[in-house]
C-alpha cells in the first residue's frame, strides 16, 4: 500500500504500511498497561438484556438433548444463510451468525458425508435430498483418504494405535490472521493474493507444488470475494480498513464468522486479538468517540458472539472430545522479542468478560505466561482462575524462543505464528498400546490380531527391561513411520477435497506448516517402563497366548513424584518418538512437531487398551495428557508439577498439556493468600521452563453436586486438560474420572 | 536419620506462602481429635538430613513469596536434633523453615536452636486447662506453656492455632479463656481451626478406638464466628 489509509490517522508508521505485518504495527503502536483492574466496567443494560437472552436460548439447547436446531435443507456456507441476530439487528453490536438463528446449526459434508447423516440422525434429523444429490457425484476427504489408506492404516486405525485422525472430520487448528481484515481491508489482501498469483504463474516450471498452490490461492480469492459479501449482508463493507474500535472487532468477526461458515474442524481458535484491538479502542477513548463502559460493551459483545459458535457433531465425536466443544481459543498478553510485556487494558477486558457474562468454557482464554507479565495483571488472572475456573497458562518464555512474538494458541495448547504458520492436526498415537503390542509380537491384545509387524512374542514370567525396551524402541519406529504416512495421506486429502479457503487466505501465501503428531497414555507408559526396570513384573498369557495380564512385586518409582528415575525415562521416551517421526518426510515440506495431549478422550484411549504392566487393569481410563495417572502423584501437586517440568519442550512443540486441580480452601486461607500462592506456583512452575498448566479452583463437594443434579451449577465450569468444558454436557463416566483425579485438598 | 510418615509438595496452608511441609512420625500426645493418628507410630521410611535437603530445594522456585519447609508431624520438636542437622543446608540455600508443634516437649538445647532457627512457630493451643488437656490430649499442659514464652522472650515468630471440636470447646468462653491463657505471648496471628472427619478413616484402618467417631465437623459458619469473635477482642486488648 503505497500511501497511508487515512483509516490509520493516528497510528505510529512502520514497515506495517508497506506490507502486511501485523507483529510490526502492534509493537509500534500498542500502549503497555501497568496498572490493576480498578477502570474495569461492568455490563451494559443491554449487554445484560442480550445475555438474557442466550441463557433463554442456552436453556432451550440443553432441554432438547444438546442440539437446538439443524438446517438441514442445504449445505452451509458463507452466502448460504439470511443474515442472524442474537436479539435484533439494532441490539446486537458485533453482528454475524453462523446461520440465520442463534443455536442453530448448519450441515457442513465436505469432511465427511457420512458422519454429517449421522449427527443428523443422532438429533432426529434428516438430511434433505437437496444435499444428498449434492454430495452423490461429490469426494469428501473422507472417501479420498479411504480411498488412498492401506491395509495396515485402517488396521492400525481399527485397533486404537492410531486413533481420533482427523480422517471422517474437519481438521481445524489452523487461525486466520482475521486481524488482517480490519487493518488493511479486504480489496488490499484480494490485491496481494492475485499478486502472489500471477508471481507464482509466471515461474519457468509450473511443478506439482506450484500448481496446487496456484489452485490453492484461486479458491482463496473467490472466497475472500464472498466474505466481502457476507459482510455487505450485514451491512457492513469490508473493502476498506476499519476506521474505528467497533469496526476494527466486526470486521476480524467477519472473518472469523466466514471461516466457522466454512469449516467445521476440531478447534477453531481466533487467535491473538486483544493487544490489537486495543490499538483502536485506545484510538477511539483518545479521540473522545469512545468511554470505557462502551469498550467493555464491544469486548462482550465479541464474546458473546464467540459463546455461541456451533458445529454439527456426531455422538461419537462428542465422545471422543466430552462435550460439545469449539476451542475458540483466545490468547492474551505475553512478551515482545524485545523483552516488553504486551500487556494491555484490553488484555483485562476479555477477562472481565468472565465476570460481566459468567464464567463459561468458550472462549477458551489463554493466559500467555511470562515471569515479565506485570504483577498486577498476574494478580488478576488468579483471581479470576480463583472466580470462575475458566482460564488456562502458557508459558510465554518457552514458546516466545521457537514462535516469536506474535503467535498463538490453536485448540489448548498449538502454538503457531499468526497468518505464517499452519497445522496439519494428527490427533494421537497410544504409547500404552504399542507396549503391549511389542510385548506380544505385533498382535493386538484385546482383539489378538496381527498389527504389526510380527517378531518373537514376550514368554511368560518376569519381563527384563533391556529387552522389552529394545523391542518397544522398535516397534515405536514402526509406529512412527505409519503415523507420519498416515497422516500425509489425511493431509493431501483435506488439502484436496476440504481446503480452508478463507482461513488459509488470511495466511501468507509460502505459508510454513507444521504437522502435529500426538501421544496418548504417556504417564502408563512411563509408568510401565518403570514397573518392569525397578520392580518384579510378571507378564502372564491368556488361553490365546496374548500377554494380557501383569503381576507386580515390590514397589517402583512413580511419574509424577519428582522422581528422576522414572521421570528421565519419561523424557527420554518422548526424545526418542520425536526423532523416528522426524525421520519420514512430511506432506507439503511439513516441519513435524509433537504433543503430549489428550482433552478427555484419554477415557476412550484408555476403553481401548488391555491391562498394562504399570498395575493399571484393562479398559481403565489414563491420565489426561502428560498428567501423572490418578492416585500415583504421592507427594503433592507441586512434586507433580516439578516431573511435567522435566519434559523437553524442544521435543513436543505442540504442547506439553497439564491439569492442575485444587480447592480454595487448599489454595490458601484467604482470597489474598489464594492469589498470591498461585501467582508463585505459576511462576515457579514456568520457570523451569514448563509449557502448560490448567488451573481448576474448585471444591469436590460442587462437582458432586453438580454431577447428580445437573441444572444445579448451570454455569459450573470445570477445565479438563487444556480445556474448559461445560460439567453438565459431560457424560457420567467422564464427570466419575474427573471427579477421582487426584485433588490436593487441604483442611 | 529420621522416621517419616509423609511428604505434601503444596502445602500452602501450613505458614506463609507455599510450603513443602514433611511429616515426622511419633508424638508424646494422644490428642481425641488427631487427624494423623497414622504418624503416632514409626512408618520404617528412615531419610537422611540430606536426602530431605535434595527433595526440598527442587522446590525453590516456589518459595518467593514468603515460603519454604513447613516441618510437622506427628511431632517435629521430637526430631530437634534432625532439625538442627539438616539447617545449615537449608540455609545455604537460602531456605527457611517453619515448625507446627504441639510444643509438647522439654526444652533441651537441641529444642531450643530448632526453635531459634526457625522463621516461625506455629504452635497448637489445644485445650485452654491442664484438665482438659491432659484428658483430651494426655499431655503435660506446661510444657507448650514453656515453648510459647521461650519463642516469646526470644522474638521467634509465633502463630498460635486451635481446633475447635464441638461441644468441647465451641463457645465464646472458650475463647475467652484461650486469650486469658496467652496474654503473655507474643504472636503474629491466632487461627482457628474446625474439626473434621477426614482423618477417620485412619483409625478404621488402623483399627484403633475413634473417641470423637460420632462428633459432627464443626460447621464454617460457626467457625469463622468463633474467628472473628476472636480477631474483635484481640484487637480490643491491644
Amino acid at each position: 500500500m503505497s500511501q497511508l489509509r487515512k483509516e490509520w490517522d493516528g497510528f505510529n508508521e512502520g514497515v506495517w504500511t508497506d506490507e502486511i505485518n501485523l507483529s510490526n504495527f502492534i509493537k509500534a503502536n500498542y500502549t503497555a498497561y501497568d496498572g490493576d483492574a480498578s477502570f474495569l466496567q461492568g455490563p451494559t443494560e443491554r449487554t445484560e438484556k442480550e445475555m438474557k437472552r442466550v441463557h433463554e436460548l442456552l436453556i432451550a439447547e440443553n432441554e432438547k438433548g444438546g442440539v437446538l436446531d439443524v438446517d438441514t435443507s442445504k449445505v452451509l456456507t458463507l452466502l448460504t444463510h439470511d443474515p442472524g441476530y442474537v436479539v435484533d439487528k439494532d441490539t446486537d453490536i458485533i453482528k454475524g451468525l453462523q446461520t440465520d438463528a442463534p443455536l442453530k446449526r448448519g450441515v457442513s459434508p465436505f469432511s465427511g458425508f457420512r458422519s454429517s447423516i449421522q449427527a443428523c440422525q443422532a438429533y432426529g434429523y434428516e438430511i434433505s435430498d437437496k444435499i444428498k444429490d449434492e454430495f452423490l457425484y461429490r469426494t469428501t476427504h473422507n472417501s479420498g483418504v479411504f480411498r488412498a489408506y492401506t491395509d495396515t492404516m485402517k488396521k492400525a486405525r481399527h485397533a486404537g494405535i492410531l486413533t481420533g485422525l482427523p480422517d471422517a472430520y474437519a481438521r481445524g487448528r489452523i487461525i486466520g490472521d482475521y486481524r488482517r481484515i480490519a487493518l488493511y481491508g479486504m480489496d488490499y489482501l484480494i490485491e496481494q493474493k492475485k499478486e502472489d498469483k500471477d508471481k507464482l504463474g509466471n515461474k519457468d516450471i509450473l511443478d506439482d507444488e506450484t500448481i496446487r498452490l496456484l489452485e490453492d490461492l484461486a479458491r482463496q480469492i473467490e472466497f475472500m470475494v464472498q466474505l466481502k459479501s457476507l459482510a455487505l449482508s450485514y451491512g457492513c463493507d469490508i473493502s476498506n480498513p476499519a476506521k474505528n474500535a467497533y469496526e476494527a472487532i466486526q470486521w476480524l468477526y467477519f472473518g472469523y464468522l466466514g471461516a466457522i461458515k466454512e469449516q467445521n474442524g476440531a478447534a477453531n481458535s481466533i487467535g491473538r486479538i486483544a493487544e490489537f484491538i486495543d490499538i483502536y479502542i485506545q484510538r477511539d477513548i483518545e479521540k473522545g468517540i469512545l468511554d470505557e463502559i462502551h469498550a467493555q460493551e464491544l469486548i462482550d459483545d465479541l464474546v458473546i458472539k464467540l459463546r455461541l459458535v456451533r458445529h454439527l457433531r456426531t455422538p461419537e465425536y462428542n465422545d471422543l472430545f466430552a462435550g460439545d466443544p469449539v476451542w475458540v481459543t483466545i490468547a492474551l498478553a505475553g512478551v515482545t522479542g524485545e523483552g516488553k510485556h504486551m500487556v494491555s487494558k484490553t488484555s483485562y477486558r476479555v477477562l472481565q468478560t468472565l465476570y460481566n457474562l459468567g464464567s463459561s468454557a468458550e472462549p477458551n482464554i489463554t493466559v500467555l505466561w511470562s515471569e515479565r507479565l506485570p504483577q498486577h495483571f498476574k494478580e488478576f488472572c488468579a483471581k479470576v482462575s480463583i472466580d470462575t475456573d475458566s482460564i488456562q497458562y502458557e508459558n510465554d518464555d518457552v514458546m516466545r524462543r521457537m514462535y516469536g512474538d506474535d503467535y498463538a494458541i490453536a485448540c489448548c495448547v498449538s502454538a503457531m505464528k499468526m497468518g505464517k504458520q499452519m497445522q496439519f492436526f494428527g490427533a494421537r498415537c497410544n504409547l500404552a498400546k504399542i507396549l503391549l503390542m511389542a510385548l506380544n509380537g505385533g498382535r493386538d491384545e484385546i482383539q489378538g490380531e496381527q498389527i504389526a509387524p510380527k517378531s518373537p512374542a514376550f514368554e511368560e514370567g518376569i519381563l527384563d527391561f533391556d529387552e522389552v525396551y529394545t523391542a518397544y524402541k522398535e516397534y515405536l519406529k514402526w509406529l512412527a513411520k505409519l503415523y507420519v504416512n498416515t497422516m500425509n495421506i489425511i493431509h493431501y486429502m483435506h488439502d484436496k477435497y476440504a481446503y480452508e479457503r478463507l482461513m488459509m487466505s488470511l495466511h501468507d501465501t509460502d505459508v510454513e506448516r507444521l504437522m502435529a503428531f500426538g501421544v496418548s497414555g504417556f504417564s502408563v507408559a512411563v509408568d510401565s517402563l518403570s514397573a518392569i526396570k525397578y520392580a518384579k513384573v510378571k507378564a502372564i498369557k491368556d488361553d490365546r497366548g496374548l500377554i494380557t495380564d501383569f503381576e507386580i512385586k515390590g514397589d517402583y518409582p512413580k511419574y509424577g513424584n519428582d522422581d528422576d528415575r522414572v521421570d528421565l525415562l519419561g523424557k527420554n521416551l518422548i526424545e526418542f518418538f520425536y526423532k523416528e517421526l522426524c525421520k519420514t518426510p512430511a506432506y507439503r515440506g511439513a516441519k513435524h512437531t509433537l504433543s503430549i495431549l489428550t482433552i478427555t478422550s484419554n477415557v476412550m484411549y484408555g476403553r481401548k487398551t488391555g491391562a498394562t504392566p504399570d498395575g493399571r487393569k484393562a479398559g481403565e481410563p489414563f491420565a489426561p495428557g502428560a498428567n501423572p495417572m490418578h492416585g500415583r502423584d504421592c507427594e503433592g501437586a507441586l512434586a507433580s508439577l516439578n516431573s511435567v517440568a522435566k519434559l523437553n519442550y524442544a521435543c513436543c512443540q505442540d504442547g506439553i498439556s497439564n491439569t492442575f486441580s485444587i480447592t480454595p480452601e487448599a489454595l490458601g486461607k484467604d482470597e489474598d493468600n489464594r492469589i498470591d500462592n498461585l501467582v508463585t506456583m505459576l511462576d515457579g512452575y514456568f520457570e523451569q521452563d514448563a509449557h502448560h498448566l490448567n488451573v481448576n479452583v474448585l471444591n469436590r463437594e460442587k462437582l458432586v453436586a453438580a454431577m447428580n443434579d445437573p441444572t444445579l451449577y448451570p454455569s459450573l465450569t470445570i477445565r479438563v486438560s487444556g480445556y474448559a468444558v461445560n460439567f453438565n454436557k459431560l457424560t457420567r463416566d467422564k464427570q466419575e474420572e474427573v471427579i477421582a483425579r487426584t485433588f490436593h485438598q487441604a483442611m | 536419620m529420621a522416621d517419616i510418615h509423609s511428604f505434601e509438595s503444596m502445602a500452602a496452608v501450613d505458614g506463609k506462602g507455599l510450603r513443602y511441609a514433611l511429616f515426622f512420625t511419633s508424638c508424646p500426645l494422644r490428642c481425641i481429635y488427631c487427624h494423623n493418628p497414622d504418624s503416632w507410630q514409626k512408618s520404617g521410611n528412615d531419610y537422611s538430613a540430606e536426602e530431605i535437603f535434595n527433595k526440598v530445594k527442587r522446590y525453590k522456585p516456589y518459595f518467593k513469596n514468603g515460603g519454604g519447609v513447613t516441618f510437622s508431624g506427628g511431632e517435629p520438636l521430637l526430631h530437634a536434633n534432625f532439625i538442627n542437622e539438616i539447617y545449615p543446608m537449608l540455609k545455604s540455600e537460602s531456605i527457611t523453615y517453619t515448625l507446627d508443634t504441639s510444643g509438647s516437649v522439654d526444652l533441651t538445647n537441641d529444642v531450643k536452636d530448632a526453635l531459634l532457627h526457625a522463621d516461625l512457630v506455629i504452635l497448637d493451643i489445644k485445650f485452654h486447662s491442664p484438665y482438659d488437656y491432659s484428658k483430651y490430649c494426655g499431655g503435660d499442659f506446661d510444657k507448650f506453656m514453656n515453648v510459647g514464652r521461650f519463642c516469646t522472650q526470644n522474638n521467634i515468630a509465633l502463630w498460635l492455632r486451635t481446633v475447635i471440636v464441638p461441644g468441647i470447646n465451641d463457645k465464646k468462653s472458650d475463647i475467652d479463656k484461650y486469650l486469658e491463657l496467652t496474654k503473655d505471648f507474643n504472636y503474629e496471628k491466632y487461627e482457628l481451626l474446625p474439626f473434621h472427619t477426614m482423618g477417620f478413616f485412619k483409625y478404621e484402618k488402623l483399627n484403633i478406638d475413634n473417641p470423637l467417631s460420632d462428633c459432627p465437623p464443626l460447621d464454617q459458619k460457626k467457625l469463622l464466628e468463633l474467628q472473628n469473635y476472636l480477631n474483635n477482642s484481640i484487637k480490643a486488648n491491644k
